[in-house]
């Protein structure tokens, strides 16, 4: 599970690339908005992946976080702070929140939580239409209408990718990486060997939930209005796990690929056919999960070995090691 | 000969079902202590009390003179006491060098002497013979392996005392006398080992003293010679003796 050299190099260059495409296309307003949403879904995406990838625990209750984060940016913006500052107080609100859910809600195993977490995030929704003075209920908040360009948008997101994809870079290749991913496949056997389960999940929780929570917050000041079914809306919560699971479910590259699909199906079928895109996940997600469980970047990884001209799959790894452990077994009982 | 787990008088009742019953057992360090009965005597559950999975419902567990009673496994297993599980559970997805890495990287915390958790694992595989496979997934391995490979990672964790269920179940004769001599050597490194076994002459061969549950008491306790030939245990296993009519 080691980076491989190529992928390390891709991120820096691809990011690179991206933040030269305003230079160039700088009057496309359709592009940077596409940009902009497409990097936004990029890093709740990776973020989402920490504890549903990762850690295994699939959560349909992210738009509390996000929600949380939007309304935290637009009520501070209308208090007369300056919008990028409020974005690292959203991550912190998501993030207290984060805690007070998961410290129930992660005892629970598997479809349970998942199930939990749908309840919180509809709880929530409505927990925001009815704090109409606080939230302007069903008539939202109009926040004002002094925003930077879109260009500016367009590299705050990108900023955002940037770090969810740092976050998750370094998660997946540190110790609390190796904890999770053990928790995921055997809690009881990972807790005996020493991981502490219950902090390691909360913490990927927790770091989940800044990122989603400052992304929330840099929405609000790119819609310059805040409405609880939208920011709260559990279509929110599913894009995420969508995302995930069409890019491939706990890789690094899986959220960069299902956002980015995801957001282009979404733009370009949404504006002719209203809902068909949903069809189409729908479709796409059923061949993910009957011929590529790792996704869309389990896909890419099978092309991008099969055109280096066939380093060895793993089966045949395997099969080597059969043979070696041959002549290695007698080595076991050898000097004490 | 100090303690290096005390039992002391422990029960376990799953409602109405006593499971273990008021066991009182000291284990000195350095031994191999074999945990034999028939099945459902309570081995299992015994050492899940031990080993934090479930905690008693009278009686305490004193690892090193200190109270462990309830502690979670997480903990008991950084303390430095660690066990195995009687159904192999490796972590699939992960290589044979990872699965071992999280014991190192866990367990024992601070006790690595500036070594790197990987360094720690590529050493243990080297000294359970699994080096040959380090890159292979878990699921790949042989039972045997696999057994091996549970050794292995508890064995990382760096425990003092080290609790083996049923390590040699379902081995082949020839894998399993490699394992024996895995859980001798692994003595000889100064791990105080307790093992639940029912394959007798493994039990015979290795243990330093054996102790015998049945329905959840503790029946007999001694030196293996000793405890085979004792009438309570035969009857335990056999059946009561038939009565000349």
């Amino acid at each position: 599970m080691r980076p491989l050299r190529p992928a390390s190099l891709a991120a820096p260059v691809l990011g690179i690339l991206l933040a030269l495409v305003p230079l160039v296309a700088g009057r496309n307003i359709t592009l940077l908005n596409l940009g902009f949403f497409t990097f936004l879904y990029v890093a709740q995406g990776l973020a989402w992946n920490i504890l549903g990838g990762y850690a295994g625990y699939v959560s349909f209750g992210y738009a509390a976080f996000f929600g949380l984060g939007a309304y935290t940016t637009a009520l501070l913006w209308l208090a007369g702070w300056p919008p990028v500052l409020t974005y690292p107080v959203a991550g912190l609100v998501a993030a207290a929140f984060s805690l007070v859910v998961g410290g129930p809600t992660l005892r629970l195993v598997g479809p349970y939580f998942s199930i939990a977490t749908i309840g919180v995030g509809e709880a929530m929704r409505i927990l925001m239409l009815n704090l109409d003075r606080i939230t302007g209920g069903a008539s939202g908040l109009n926040l004002p209408t002094t925003v930077p360009s879109k260009t500016w948008f367009y590299y705050a997101a990108l900023v955002f990718a940037a770090l969810a994809f740092g976050v998750a870079a370094w998660v997946r290749g540190s110790r609390f990486g190796l904890g999770l991913a053990a928790l995921r496949m055997d809690q009881e056997a990972a807790e005996s060997l020493g991981v502490r389960t219950a902090v390691f999940k909360n913490l990927a929780h927790v770091t989940s939930a800044v990122l989603v929570g400052a992304c929330g917050g840099l929405y609000a000041t790119y819609l310059q209005y805040v409405h609880p079914d939208t920011v709260f809306s559990f279509t929110e919560s599913i894009s995420l796990v969508l995302i995930a699971l069409i890019g491939g479910l706990g890789t690094l590259w899986g959220p960069i690929l299902g956002a980015g699909v995801f957001y282009a199906v979404q733009d370009y079928l949404q504006t002719s056919y209203p809902t068909f895109h949903l069809l189409a996940y729908g479709v796409l997600l059923i061949f993910i999960l009957l011929f590529e469980p790792k996704g869309l970047a389990g896909l890419v990884g099978r092309a991008w070995r099969r055109t280096r001209g066939g380093a060895p799959p793993p089966r045949a790894a395997a099969g080597a090691g059969v043979e070696m452990a041959g002549p290695g077994r007698p080595g076991a009982g050898g000097p004490a | 000969m100090s303690a290096a787990l005390v039992l002391d008088h422990v029960t376990k009742r799953f409602g109405g079902l006593v499971a273990v019953h008021d066991v009182a057992v000291e284990i000195a360090a350095g031994q191999i202590t074999g945990l034999i009965g028939p099945n459902g005597a309570g081995k299992t559950t015994l050492f899940r009390m031990i080993s934090g999975g479930t905690r008693p419902s009278a009686g305490r567990v004193l690892f090193q003179g200190r109270e462990i009673t309830g502690w979670s496994p997480h903990a008991v297993c950084r303390g430095g006491l660690c066990g195995t599980y009687q159904l192999v559970r490796p972590f699939p997805d992960l290589t044979v060098l990872e699965n071992v890495t999280v014991g190192a990287a866990f367990g024992g915390s601070g006790r690595l002497g500036g070594r790197t958790p990987r360094a720690e694992a590529e050493e243990v595989l080297e000294f359970t013979g699994l080096a040959a496979r380090r890159d292979v997934p878990a699921s790949a391995l042989t039972l045997a392996q696999r057994k091996r490979l549970e050794v292995a990672r508890a064995l990382a964790t760096r425990p003092s005392v080290l609790l083996l269920d049923e390590v040699l179940a379902g081995l082949t004769p020839a894998e399993s006398q490699q394992a024996v001599a895995l859980v001798r050597r692994i003595r000889d490194r100064g791990v105080t080992i307790v093992m639940i076994e029912h394959v007798m002459r493994a039990v015979m061969d290795l243990s330093d003293r054996v102790l015998v549950l049945n329905y959840g008491r503790l029946i007999a306790d001694g030196p293996p010679a000793v405890v085979t030939s004792d009438p309570q245990v035969i009857e335990a296993y056999l059946g009561p003796r038939l009565e000349d009519p």
